[in-house]
């Protein structure tokens, strides 16, 4: 049996690393709760842009845009893969880096020049190891990215993909579906697919009078020309909160589960402990008795 | 009489809220005053001064581009970055003003990116002119 010393100093220092997890567990809450807000009130914009677009549409007006068509020869592709600063999230820089390999292979293959781009220490250090490199490294990113530093990113996009130097921008990130489900995709988001609100079925019953109530100043054209950049814009920003609340999910998680962990193990290393030592009590004992055993005699 | 309910929502937040007699928008092409009973309208924000006047108290928003849309007495601003006219930069305007004019360009999409980077420039100046 193990010498009850030395299992009492590791159950001690798996106290002290539970003492840390719980922390961890704690701040990833508090944090976790501030990006969650954040995101809500993000979706007030979104919902106000889709209900744009579709007063938009029903005025008739057909929703074209070189954001919204598919070019007809790729040759620049763009994979942009946003992954955390730190680590302790359990799976989720993983998760995201799986899936986002297959497509840089397969984006690579299939076209010519492929750029990647990474954002997060995590995936960059995870991306080297597997001998990539990413052509534009972001750090900056914490777990309340902010509007104005998506805005840069996403105008560089535009002003590429207006330019002609870019055909395609695929992003991978882990998309928050609910508090107990994420799920790491990889999404194109240029081009544009569409933009929601256009096939409402409200929309289409609309705009079959082609009669609006609204007024377009300076002209439903004109309007429609901003509101694809923007809405891409938006929904870049939208990867990125949701890349924000999604990893503090996963701390969180992770850092319940390693606490719980280290509870278990500390109770087993107690029992292992208690054990040794009655045993060591039991032979001290055995000793003893065999030695007054001997002086009698 | 009734009252313009104003919103201004920037991508982060829901930046104002609030019961207003009179908007004057920064539209694309000029300003456009709202005021309520206003017919339903879609419009084009440039980057300018928004200005609200509740109560005999106005308040001087800079907007950065966007949309609005007016019904209902609703007036809903959605602008990629809403200042109080009191906080723009102005140094940091001039410096991309400066910076923009001096760039040079070679196609239509350049071009066109330079003026708007120019519009935003002075859209800035001219509000941080006004409050001060």
């Amino acid at each position: 049996m193990a010498n009850a010393r030395a299992l009492d100093k590791r159950r001690k220092s798996v106290r002290n690393i539970r003492k840390i997890t719980r922390t961890m567990e704690l701040i990833a809450t508090a944090r976790f709760k501030k990006a969650m807000d954040r995101a809500t009130a993000a979706t007030s914009y979104t919902r106000r842009i889709t209900q744009l677009v579709s007063d938009l549409a029903q005025s008739g007006l057909e929703v074209k845009h070189p954001l919204l068509e598919p070019r007809e020869e790729v040759k620049n592709a763009t994979l942009l893969v946003l992954t955390a600063n730190r680590g302790l999230c359990g799976g989720y820089n993983g998760g995201v880096i799986r899936q986002a390999m297959p497509r840089f292979d397969e984006l690579n293959k299939s076209v010519g020049g492929t750029r990647l781009e990474v954002s997060g220490k995590r995936g960059i250090n995870a991306l080297k190891f597997r001998g990539v490199t990413a052509e534009e490294e972001f750090m900056h990113f914490d777990d309340q990215p902010r509007f104005d530093e998506v805005d840069v990113i996403a105008s560089r996009y535009l002003d590429e993909y207006t330019a002609g130097h870019l055909d395609r921008l695929d992003v991978a990130y882990t998309q928050f579906i609910s508090i107990g489900k994420q799920v790491s995709v990889v999404e194109t988001l240029l081009p544009l697919g569409g933009i929601e609100g256009v096939d409402d079925e409200e929309g289409k019953k609309q705009s079959s009078s082609g009669e609006s109530m609204y007024e377009f100043l300076p002209s439903a054209e004109s309007i429609l020309e901003e509101v694809v950049p923007t809405s891409f814009k938006v929904k870049l920003f939208k990867c990125f909160l949701d890349t924000a609340v999604s990893e503090q999910i996963a701390r969180m998680v992770a850092m319940k589960s390693a606490t719980e962990n280290a509870g278990d193990m500390i109770k087993q290393l107690s029992m292992t402990y208690n054990r040794a030592r009655q045993s060591q009590i039991t032979g001290e004992i055995m000793e003893i008795i065999g030695g007054v055993e001997a002086l009698k005699s | 009489m009734a009252e313009l309910n104003c919103i201004v929502v920037t991508p982060e937040a829901t930046t104002l809220e609030a019961k207003a007699e009179f908007v004057a928008l920064p539209l694309f092409d000029g300003e456009a005053g709202i005021l309520p009973g206003h017919s339903p309208m879609i419009g084009r924000l440039g980057y300018g001064e928004l200005r609200i006047r509740t109560a005999g108290r106005e308040q001087a928003f800079y907007v950065d581009g966007g949309f609005v849309q007016v019904a209902d007495n609703i007036v809903s601003v959605l602008t990629n970055r809403a200042v109080p006219a009191g906080d723009v930069d102005a140094d940091l305007a001039r410096e991309q003003l400066a910076a923009a004019t001096k760039r040079k360009t070679a196609s239509d999409e350049e071009f066109e990116l330079r003026d708007r980077t120019i519009n935003q420039a002075r859209g800035q100046l001219r509000v941080a002119k006004r409050t001060r």
